[in-house]
């Protein structure tokens, strides 16, 4: 019994030293490039790194100033939640089909919504380039919102699908005995059961519409349809050399309501990134 | 209300039949219980007369008017679910309410008729809560009462009482009857459950493999079985099995002899309930294998050469294992089946 | 529970009037009820359609070409048997390998690590909360963090001199594999978090029976994780590592922000030799033609890989 709690004992202390490595090496950095936001720019680079910082609104300023920082918001804000609204009234009813109909050719539909996610968005970004060069969307938020639902229509098809399956069938058949048609089914009984399931796919696509940086790269490609992503790339501005601490500040403020974002579906968050296929 | 009448119905699933021509008519009023063991085809059938499945073949009829291709939602049926399937998201009101907004019942009605199915099954006071708030037993009157609510022409339910536990599914099983008689709406009742069958029926249709076994009332069914199955079903032990060889009227097996009708002949299968087998006398020789008191009755088990005998004792009755035992048949009381499993009546 | 066994039924329905369709019922024709489930999928895929299979389609024409502003002149299977003998697809094909390998491996080694610690603990909760912060930052955010670490503020160079285990300044950009290493800290640093949340969601659902019965045999805890625990949780790695590959194979953010590829193309993945050719020196018809072998390699993959990923991670 003795050795057994000792061999415990042990095991915990290592356990807490791994665990407590790891964190420290995800808050470390956080904490230092938050510090960077809050110091002026001659501290930021320079040939011996500082680590006692000097307190300054500098980067603040610049960005109130010299950036339009508030539109770069209002961008990634229409775009993303464009995309969202777009993915879910494709994928609501696409899942609830391949869910619940069975149908010739559903497994290889499904199984093609689920390969878009595979593709590379560089493979596509030349031709989709041109599309947009062709339909005059090119620098537009419009054309942003379109690629990011693009983008993200096969995770919200596949999260929401997986929680549909979960749904008891004899709902369906209820509410059919009871008079009402399949559209009211869906809507009335299904959407309103899978709810969570929505919600978990609405944020997980929003966080990747946020993220995305290669086709806003190249479809934003002047300040007017700059998102945050892309803005925070053109702080290499010009003969200044990088903005660190403008860089950091802008980080943070897009960092804070993604947090909210998952901890508000934390429980879903491993279902979610699989794309349903691991129930957590 | 409605008479139902299926006209050689088939249902198959690519290779596999789900069903195989059956026909069966269901009066007005009636209580017709389904029972079967698992992937026997009953909810099959009842699905199919929801208007769930589609046959593959055969003609349903409700009220006299073929209903094949006509929606679920326009039959006019009730169903009551094993699962409960209450809608999770709505209040048990708007669960109740739910057939009436689909069914475009003036919006009016709705109050009173949803109060007068909650009071009918007991559940007024629990209106505003959610379906998961609820014990399984409410649940399934609330389920009930959605089903009342719009006093459909036909009722289904399938399975309703096996998510339930002994005790509540024995009262539940009065309440759905007492309502069956009071509302006279027709109803088909699913189960697997024989004692189900028996309290509630005033016909059991046995099915096996997707086929109908034996039609007829409780009494019928358990007096006076059609078949090898329908026998071994029915009863709690079931019938007990024997088989051997018949020649110039009795009946031999190892350990097992018995009169019999002089027109049964060869191998066949005898049978006899356990409360009709007597301790004593020496239709069976064998030894005691087990004894099971349950407090009202005594279960003997009597080993006749490889074969187990169930025998329904008197309450007191006790014995060591393997002590030599004679049985009594009740000779009125025995049943004879052929290879084929089918039922060799007596010449009378 | 006195409220699930009532005694009495009180009447009243029976009275009420049976309510009737009013409208006459709908037979629905055995066509359209086929057609339904197409109908409710037909958006999405024709959405997708128009996404991935034009600009497949566009890709493959134009690869055909060479592509000089807006004049574009015939070419045939030239970009192609041009690309097939460029070392630097060759070599960027090969980076992506080599980074993506090394980098998927530690991610998973970590992850797993992690949440055989993390999942019994009673901080658990906490631990995920910190692990997943650096997934919540931009990608270009994470990038600019290593970059500012590695190079423009020589942070690490100056930790590690500190203890002692260099001397002076290190050019990171100068070595083709500490280019490639500071590519493989980030994408660690950012992404181990993804596979961390989807392991302890898989040894938390895992039966603890299996475990408890295993602990009451004498196994040891190290055992159980190694012999119960992972074999069990097989599918869920094996999706979580596939979804995690497939996105390490586009990585171009960090390069982007990062290396661009230095020192001498070292770096340079798939995602940024695309971008490069097409965005930086303009040679569409090579990019496109890049592209088309990309996809070729990706259908492959899907069709092999993830497809059997997927159905086995479904129970």
């Amino acid at each position: 019994m003795a050795s057994a709690r000792k061999s415990r004992g042990e095991s915990l202390l290592l356990r807490y030293l791994v665990l407590g490595t790891w964190a420290l090496v995800c808050l470390l950095p956080i904490l230092w490039f938050l510090s960077i936001g809050f110091r002026p720019r001659t501290e930021v680079i320079t040939p011996q790194p500082i680590f006692w910082p000097t307190f300054s609104l500098d980067a603040w300023h610049l960005l109130m100033s010299d950036w339009p920082i508030a539109m770069y918001l209002r961008n990634s804000v229409i775009a993303v939640a464009g995309s969202v609204v777009i993915d879910l009234i494709l994928a609501i009813p696409a899942a609830y089909a391949l869910a619940r109909y069975d149908f010739k050719g559903r497994e290889d539909i499904g199984f093609y919504i689920l390969s878009t996610r595979m593709m590379a968005p560089a493979i596509v970004a030349v031709p989709i380039f041109f599309l947009f060069k062709t339909l005059g969307l090119l620098d537009s938020v419009w054309a942003l919102m379109l690629i990011y639902a693009a983008i993200n229509l096969s995770l919200v098809t596949w999260i929401i699908r997986s929680y549909m399956l979960d749904i008891p069938k004899e709902l369906e058949d209820a509410a059919r005995t009871d008079g009402a048609s399949d559209l009211r089914i869906l809507w009335e009984i299904i959407i309103p059961a899978c709810l969570p399931g929505i919600i978990t796919a609405a944020v997980i696509a929003a966080i990747f519409a946020i993220n995305e940086f290669l086709f806003t790269l190249l479809i934003a490609s002047t300040a007017n349809a700059y998102t945050m992503s892309v803005a925070l790339a053109n702080f290499t501005g010009g003969s200044d050399g990088i903005i660190y601490n403008a860089i950091a500040l802008v980080s943070f403020i897009a960092f804070v309501p993604i947090l909210i974002l998952v901890i508000l579906i934390q429980k879903h968050l491993s279902r979610g990134l699989t794309m349903g296929a691991v129930k957590g | 209300m409605a008479s139902i009448h299926l006209q050689n119905i088939v249902k198959r699933y690519g290779g596999f039949v789900g069903v195989q021509n059956m026909s069966l008519e269901i009066a007005d009023e009636e209580f017709l219980v389904l029972l079967g063991p698992s992937g026997c085809g009953k909810t099959t059938t009842m699905r199919m007369i929801a208007g769930l499945e589609v046959p593959t073949d055969g003609k349903i009829m409700i009220g006299g008017e073929v209903m094949n291709d006509v929606d679920a939602r326009d039959r006019d049926v009730a169903m009551v679910f094993q699962g409960y399937a209450l809608y999770p998201n709505m209040s048990i009101y708007e669960n109740i309410r739910f057939p009436l907004r689909m069914r475009g019942v003036p919006a009016s009605e709705h109050d009173a008729r949803i109060r007068q199915a909650a009071e009918m099954v007991e559940l007024g006071a629990y209106l505003d809560r959610k379906p998961a708030a609820l014990s399984g037993g409410q649940r399934q009157r609330a389920a009930l009462a959605r089903a009342v609510v719009r006093q459909p022409q036909v009722f289904l339910m399938d399975e309703p009482l096996s998510n339930l536990d002994a005790k509540l599914r024995q009262s539940m099983r009065v309440q759905i009857k007492h309502m069956q008689r009071q509302l006279k709406v027709t109803t088909v009742y699913v189960t697997h459950d024989q004692i189900e069958a028996m309290t509630l029926a005033d016909r059991i249709v046995i099915m096996n493999k997707g086929a109908i076994q034996q039609v007829g009332t409780p009494d019928e069914i358990y007096s006076d079985p059609a078949n090898t199955f329908v026998a071994g079903f029915i009863g709690s032990p079931p019938m007990n099995l024997i088989e051997g060889t018949a020649q110039g009227g009795r009946f031999n097996a190892p350990g097992v002899s018995a009169p019999c009708p002089s027109n049964v002949q060869g191998k066949v299968t005898l049978g006899i309930r356990p409360e009709d087998c007597r301790i004593g006398g020496d239709n069976v020789q064998g030894l005691v294998y087990g004894v099971e008191p349950t407090g009202d009755t005594t279960y003997l088990t009597v080993l006749a050469g490889t074969k187990k005998i169930e025998v329904k004792a008197a309450r007191d009755y006790r014995s060591d294992i393997d002590v030599s035992i004679g049985i009594t048949f009740d000779p009125a009381r025995l049943y004879f089946f052929g290879q084929d499993g089918e039922r060799i009546r007596g010449v009378a | 529970m006195p409220t699930d066994a009532p005694s009495v039924l009180a009447k009243g329905v029976a009275q009420a009037a049976p309510i009737r369709p009013t409208q006459p019922r709908r037979r629905r024709s055995p066509a359209l009820r086929k057609a339904f489930p197409y109908l409710l999928v037909a958006p999405a895929v024709a959405y997708l359609l128009v996404i991935t299979l034009y600009p497949g389609l566009f890709a493959i024409y134009q690869s055909l070409f060479v592509v000089k502003f807006l004049t574009w002149t015939w070419a045939g299977a030239d970009n192609y048997t041009t690309i097939l003998q460029d070392r630097e697809f060759w070599a960027a094909l090969g980076n992506t390998a080599i980074i993506g390998g090394i980098s998927l491996c530690l991610q998973t080694a970590i992850a797993l690590t992690l949440a055989y610690f993390a999942y019994r603990d009673p901080l658990i909760r906490g631990w995920r909360i910190v692990y997943l912060m650096p997934m919540l930052f931009m990608p270009s955010a994470v990038a600019f963090i290593w970059k500012l670490a590695f190079n423009d503020g020589r942070v690490i160079s100056d930790l590690l001199g500190r203890l002692g285990l260099i001397e002076g300044n290190v050019d990171w950009l100068g070595s083709i594999w500490l280019s490639r290493m500071t590519l493989i800290v980030a994408d660690v640093w950012q992404w181990t978090p993804f596979l961390f949340i989807i392991f302890v969601a898989a040894l938390q659902g895992q039966d603890q029976e299996i475990e408890e019965a295993a602990r009451l045999d004498g196994a040891s805890w190290p055992k159980i994780f190694w012999n119960i625990s992972l074999p069990m949780m097989r599918p869920v790695i094996v999706v979580a590592v596939t979804l995690r590959g497939i996105d390490i194979t586009t990585m171009f953010t960090n390069v982007f922000v990062m290396t661009q590829g230095t020192p001498g193309g070292a770096t340079e993945t798939m995602s940024y030799f695309i971008y490069r050719q097409g965005f930086r020196m303009f040679n569409f018809g090579y990019a496109s033609a890049a592209s088309v072998l990309m996809l070729i390699l990706t259908i492959i993959i899907a069709q092999t890989v993830v497809k059997r990923a997927f159905h086995s991670g479904k129970s």
